[in-house]
């Protein structure tokens, strides 16, 4: 289940919440020079036909008593990042769109959080709350139908579509609705009589390749069937998962910047583990003495959060760094994210042929008894051997 | 080359030639036809990937003998013809297909490229039919279909020890089926041969009444039934050692009529049908029978109650559906038991009654 979060007329309510008088009026986010355009108009503009994309000129005709703003892209920001932030406490599996829209994954969280209609509701309620913003929420079996119901459920509601009800809920929409039909394919489809999303299922998609040409009529005949099977990706630099630790002295014995390695590697897997997640790919960070900086980053044939092995991908980048130089700073994460299956076939035992699989599988379920000890007994309680003759580090950060 | 034959027997005939041609891209082209020799009342239409070779022999009313290397949609042109005798004639350098009104020249391949196919002469061992294809059945869906793992793509196929009968074994890491078969001796003793699993879905499919003549050769193994001759490409790996694997004894015995089992958990699976992790959740105690589960994300649950024995401690296992189903199927007996260690060791089902058969399966691991 997928659940697209929009939030409603961004721009212009986050000056309506900043400013309580401009609340309830007509309030319009715009270049103001001479070849502005809209960037945001609130509800209360909308029906005299302002909209984002606008030329400034036309919308201070259509609305002339509107509050007309320049826009102060570092507030929206901040107030993007705060409802993200709440949207991450949901699940790791989050995929930011633009600075107001994201998709969330939420088949895993169905035990932690409810069913997808309960997690919408505590989506706008928290972002209602917290940052004083409307959200729109959309949910559906795929991203594209979750996107059009967020659109539906505007303003300030939401739309969960029911698996199995998603054709009704598709097929009455004007054919507009699906991805990549503008003015030009829309004429090709209405000379074929093509008028609803329903219209686009029933045609043959022959008959769509021939008006549209082959990729995106194919494009268009799945997306009517709603058949998209694109997943939520988690963004690779903004939603990984790691830590990083800067020494008091820089480090130049191998030894030592092995046992750091194991250390962060330790807490990323345990990190990712407490989310539910496992990484793709595993990023090692060093930074000399003279600040120099360099990252390395291997993308694994499957994802992990077993601490050894994120350690050991961790030890190969660091054949390519000259340790003997010093470094001050070391980092691991882990990105491309992707849910942890609950349930996991078990291999026989078959030696050198499931040798590998079974070695982590172990490694696997050791860990995570290590979590529940930890969470039990602090997560002093138990530490790989390598670094039990070591003080713990003050400066960390992640 | 000039022949006639009645349009179902060579219907039959290339279909069963057809489904040994190659199908993979990459293949040498010629492995895409079919090669076709006209003998004194017979003709014999040959269909291989290398890997395996399909031979059929049919009766056919042969004007002229030779041989012609034809493209694979022969058979579906004369499928198409309508009922009769088909001729099918060469004339210089194209084959013409004729029934009736209804004419087909199809392009000529160069014979001389066509690979030789190993004449299997050799007296063998002969094997009965139903009793071979039986346990083929029984064995061969537990091999693997993951290229990557040669040694998992065969059935292992060894002579017992004491040379009574033999043992067939696969697996492809995640179950394990075991057929031993007494009486029969094709090996001699302490010989093992590793016969790719999909070679032996063919000799299955094409096992008659009657019997069949199993000839081993260094690199392939030749089945002969009466409807056709398969050549299945022997696999030149070690198979693993698979006895540890077999728990000597478990704790916990249920046992159940296999009927009513396979109907309850494919009740209790359609629920999960196309998703991942909509495992069968299996749960016995004493007195209490089986409780089956399936639950899918999204989707719904499915409960489901089995009167059944059960001796031994209360215990929750889960199990890949298509697996479980898989093993059942296999069972031949009118009851199954499942032998259980606890929920993570390698479970098995086996005839009630003991016998000759075993299937070993590893449960999903649960949160």
């Amino acid at each position: 289940m997928f659940l697209h979060v929009d939030l409603d007329a961004f721009f212009a309510s986050v000056e309506q919440l900043l400013d309580p008088d401009l609340a309830g009026r007509p309030v319009v986010v715009a270049g103001l020079g001479r070849r502005g355009v809209v960037c945001a108009a609130s509800y209360e503009a909308r029906p005299y036909g302002v909209h984002s994309a606008l030329p400034t000129a036309i919308a201070r005709r259509l609305c002339p008593h509107a509050v007309f703003l320049a826009p102060r892209f570092h507030l929206y920001e901040d107030h993007s990042r705060r409802v993200m932030a709440i949207l991450d406490d949901v699940t790791p599996l989050v995929e930011q769109l633009s600075i107001d829209e994201a998709f969330l994954d939420v088949r895993g969280v169905r035990r932690l959080h409810g069913d997808a209609t309960a997690v919408a509701t505590a989506i706008r309620a928290r972002v209602h709350d917290e940052v004083g913003l409307a959200a729109s929420v959309g949910g559906a079996t795929t991203k594209f139908l979750a996107k059009i119901a967020s659109d539906l459920a505007k303003p300030d509601g939401q739309l969960v579509v029911a698996p199995g009800k998603e054709l009704e809920v598709l097929h009455p929409l004007p054919v507009q609705r699906l991805w990549g039909v503008g003015p030009k394919t829309l004429a090709r489809l209405e000379r074929l009589g093509v008028q609803t999303v329903g219209d686009v299922a029933r045609l043959p998609v022959e008959s769509l390749v021939h008006a549209v040409g082959d990729a995106h009529g194919r494009h268009l005949h799945a997306l009517a069937h709603n058949r998209d099977e694109r997943v939520v990706v988690v963004e690779r630099d903004t939603r990984s998962i790691g830590n990083e630790e800067t020494f008091a002295h820089d480090l130049t014995d191998r030894a030592a910047v092995e046992r750091e390695l194991t250390r962060l590697a330790d807490r990323v897997a345990q990190r990712l583990r407490a989310a539910d997640v496992e990484a793709r790919t595993i990023t090692l960070k060093a930074r000399y003495g003279d600040f120099t900086t360099l990252t390395r980053a291997r993308t694994l044939g499957a994802a992990t959060a077993v601490s050894t092995v994120i350690s050991a991908t961790a030890r190969e980048l660091l054949g390519s760094v000259d340790v003997a130089r010093g470094l001050r700073l070391l980092g691991i994460s882990g990105a491309q994210l992707v849910a942890t299956a609950a349930e996991q076939q078990g291999t026989l035992n078959l030696g050198a042929l499931t040798e590998e699989t079974e070695r982590d599988e172990r490694r696997a379920a050791v860990e995570r008894a290590v979590d529940a000890v930890r969470a039990r007994f602090g997560s002093g309680a138990l530490a790989p051997a390598t670094l039990l003759d070591v003080e713990p580090r003050s400066s960390e950060r992640s | 080359m000039k022949f006639r034959c009645e349009r179902d027997t060579l219907a039959e005939a290339l279909a069963t030639a057809q489904r040994a041609v190659a199908s993979r891209n990459g293949a040498l082209p010629v492995l895409f036809d079919l090669r076709i020799t006209a003998i004194a009342d017979a003709i014999e239409l040959v269909g291989s990937d290398l890997e395996i070779t399909n031979r059929v022999t049919v009766p056919a009313a042969v004007e002229q003998t030779g041989v012609a290397v034809l493209p694979k949609i022969l058979g579906d042109v004369v499928r198409k013809l309508e009922a009769g005798p088909v001729t099918v004639e060469v004339e210089g350098d194209e084959a013409k297909v004729s029934s009736g009104v209804f004419a087909t020249t199809l392009r000529l391949k160069a014979v001389e490229e066509y690979p030789r196919i190993l004449a299997t002469d050799g007296a063998g061992a002969k094997v009965d039919a139903h009793l071979l294809a039986g346990a083929l059945r029984q064995v061969v869906k537990a091999a693997s279909k993951d290229e990557m793992r040669p040694p998992l793509t065969g059935v292992l196929v060894a002579a017992r020890p004491g040379g009574t009968g033999i043992r067939l074994v696969a697996t492809d890491s995640y179950r394990l089926a075991l057929r031993d078969l007494d009486g029969v001796s094709m090996l001699e003793d302490g010989q093992k041969v590793l016969v790719a699993a999909k070679g032996l879905n063919e000799v299955q499919r094409l096992a008659g009444d009657g019997e069949i003549t199993v000839v081993l050769g260094e690199r392939e193994a030749v089945f002969r039934t009466d409807k056709a001759e398969v050549t299945v490409r022997l696999i030149e790996a070690d198979f693993p050692n698979y006895e540890q694997l077999i728990p000597q004894g478990y704790p916990n015995r249920l046992v159940v009529p296999k009927e009513a089992f396979r109907e309850a958990v494919e009740r209790v699976t359609v629920v999960g049908q196309g998703r991942d992790n909509a495992n069968v959740r299996l749960q016995m105690s004493t007195g209490g029978g089986l409780e089956l589960s399936v639950s899918a994300a999204d989707v719904g649950t499915s409960t489901g109650h089995l009167d059944a024995k059960y001796e031994g401690a209360d215990l929750t296992i889960a199990f890949n559906p298509q697996f479980l189903l898989d093993g059942i199927d296999a069972v031949d007996a009118s009851e199954i038991a499942l032998e259980t260690v606890d929920h993570l060791k390698p479970a098995t089902l086996r005839p009630a009654d003991g016998g000759d058969f075993l299937y070993l399966l590893m449960p999903v691991r649960t949160a």
